[in-house]
Order: structure tokens, then C-alpha cells, then sequence
């Protein structure tokens, strides 16, 4: 099948590769049907809509930021998603790139989990408070804490 | 919208498997429990809301040449 795509043009797809999506993604409920594409990088990827030519969200691999980056699905989430345990399914998060760099982020609180052998997928909400839904790539990083902190003394003196 | 009066301690069905019950009320705060099957899922609506508004501005990432670049490798 051939879709138009405002981003990667006409594209050919295999039908066998569409992840079809038990719940949506939140605001878009009519688009059930997608495709990963290859990202910009490695851990990088485009989940493109197959319904919209239109839509599509750039997604990654969480744990090549945050290598911690854990989930437990319940186990009617694994079943929804015809998975056994974790290690059967993809796990992605959204990313968002503004066109301020410092604004970078990906959600970490709502991640897509795929079953690429069954070709499922959802979104699902953690329930856990550590991982937000903004959560930027540009950490502040000790060097930028240190001239701060140094700022700091000499207003003190 | 159906509208419900309740006291502490009394709570409400929704179909014949979930329970929400007034546990507390204090000043302008509701405390509310919660019974309900694991697969529905339960979670306050301003986290639903910042989720969409956040899926949204991702669905509005454009194809852009050098994003590689802007991100920690």
C-alpha cells in the first residue's frame, strides 16, 4: 500500500508491519494504525500514522537517556498487548522539539509500549511521580552549577 | 450531568464493579477512594490533560534534518 506523507513523502508499506494501537494515543483516538520508520539517530525513530499521512511523533528509546528507565505493566496490559512479561514489548517515549533547543523533552510519564512480534501497541500512564511529562534533555549539568554556586559566594561576601 | 449528594463515609456505583467513596471532606478538599477492577484505569484529570497537550505539541514535531544534532548522543 502507498500513503502520502507530509514529512517522508509517498511511501510504500507493507501491511504486516502496521502496529495497530489498543488504546490510543491521548487526543487521538481515530488514529489506530502505525508504522516505525527510522529517526535522525540510532535510538530515534518515527512512529508514522498510516491513517493520516499527516501525523507522525518522533519517539525514543528512553533508556539511551535515562539507562534506569524501568516499567511494570499490569498484567491485563501485558495480555492487551499479547506479551508475557516486559521484555516482549518496545518501550518509546514522545519526544517534543520546540523551536528552542532547551526546551527539548520527551514524556517519560506516558510512554508507547510495542509488541513488534504482535504488532500492538498503546500509550500508557505510569503511575509513578519520578517520571514527568516534560522531561528535558538539557539537564543542567554540574559545570553550570559550579560558576553559579561561585556567583553566589562572592554576592555573599 | 447526573448530581449526586454524599456524606463521609458513603460512596456512589458505577456499573456493579466500582466504588467511589467520600473518605473525607475538609475546607474545600474532597478526599475520594477508589474500588475498581485493575484494568480501568484511574488518574487525576489534569494528568490526562497535560498528556494530551503534551502528545499534541509532539505531534507537531516537523522532519527536521539535523534533530540528531540538538540531542546528547
Amino acid at each position: 500500500m502507498q500513503l502520502q506523507t507530509t514529512r517522508f513523502g509517498t511511501i510504500e508499506i507493507d501491511l504486516n508491519e502496521v502496529i495497530t494501537f489498543t488504546q490510543p494515543i491521548l487526543g487521538f483516538q481515530e488514529y489506530r494504525r502505525f508504522i516505525l520508520l527510522p529517526g535522525p539517530s540510532a535510538y530515534l525513530q518515527w512512529l508514522q500514522s498510516t491513517d493520516s499521512g499527516e501525523l507522525a511523533f518522533l519517539i525514543m528509546n528512553p533508556k539511551s537517556l535515562l539507562p534506569s528507565y524501568a516499567l511494570q505493566p499490569a498484567p491485563h496490559e501485558l495480555t492487551e498487548l499479547a506479551a508475557t512479561t516486559v521484555e516482549d514489548l518496545d518501550i518509546f517515549t514522545l519526544v517534543v522539539i520546540p523551536a528552542d533547543p532547551s526546551q527539548i523533552r520527551t514524556n517519560l510519564k506516558a510512554p508507547i509500549l510495542i509488541n513488534p512480534k504482535h504488532r500492538l501497541g498503546k500509550q500508557t500512564i505510569l503511575d509513578r511521580s519520578d517520571y514527568p511529562v516534560q522531561y528535558f534533555l538539557a539537564q543542567p549539568q554540574p559545570s553550570t552549577t559550579q560558576p553559579r554556586e561561585t556567583t553566589n559566594a562572592r554576592s555573599d561576601a | 450531568m447526573l448530581v449526586l449528594t454524599r456524606k463521609e463515609n458513603e460512596s456512589i456505583m458505577i456499573g456493579d464493579n466500582i466504588e467511589v467513596k467520600v473518605l473525607d471532606v475538609k475546607e474545600s478538599q474532597v478526599k475520594l477512594g477508589i474500588v475498581a477492577p485493575r484494568a480501568v484505569t484511574v488518574h487525576r484529570r489534569e494528568v490526562y490533560l497535560a498528556i494530551q497537550e503534551e502528545n499534541a505539541k509532539a505531534a507537531g514535531t516537523a522532519q527536521v534534518e539535523d534533530i540528531a544534532k540538538l540531542l546528547p548522543s
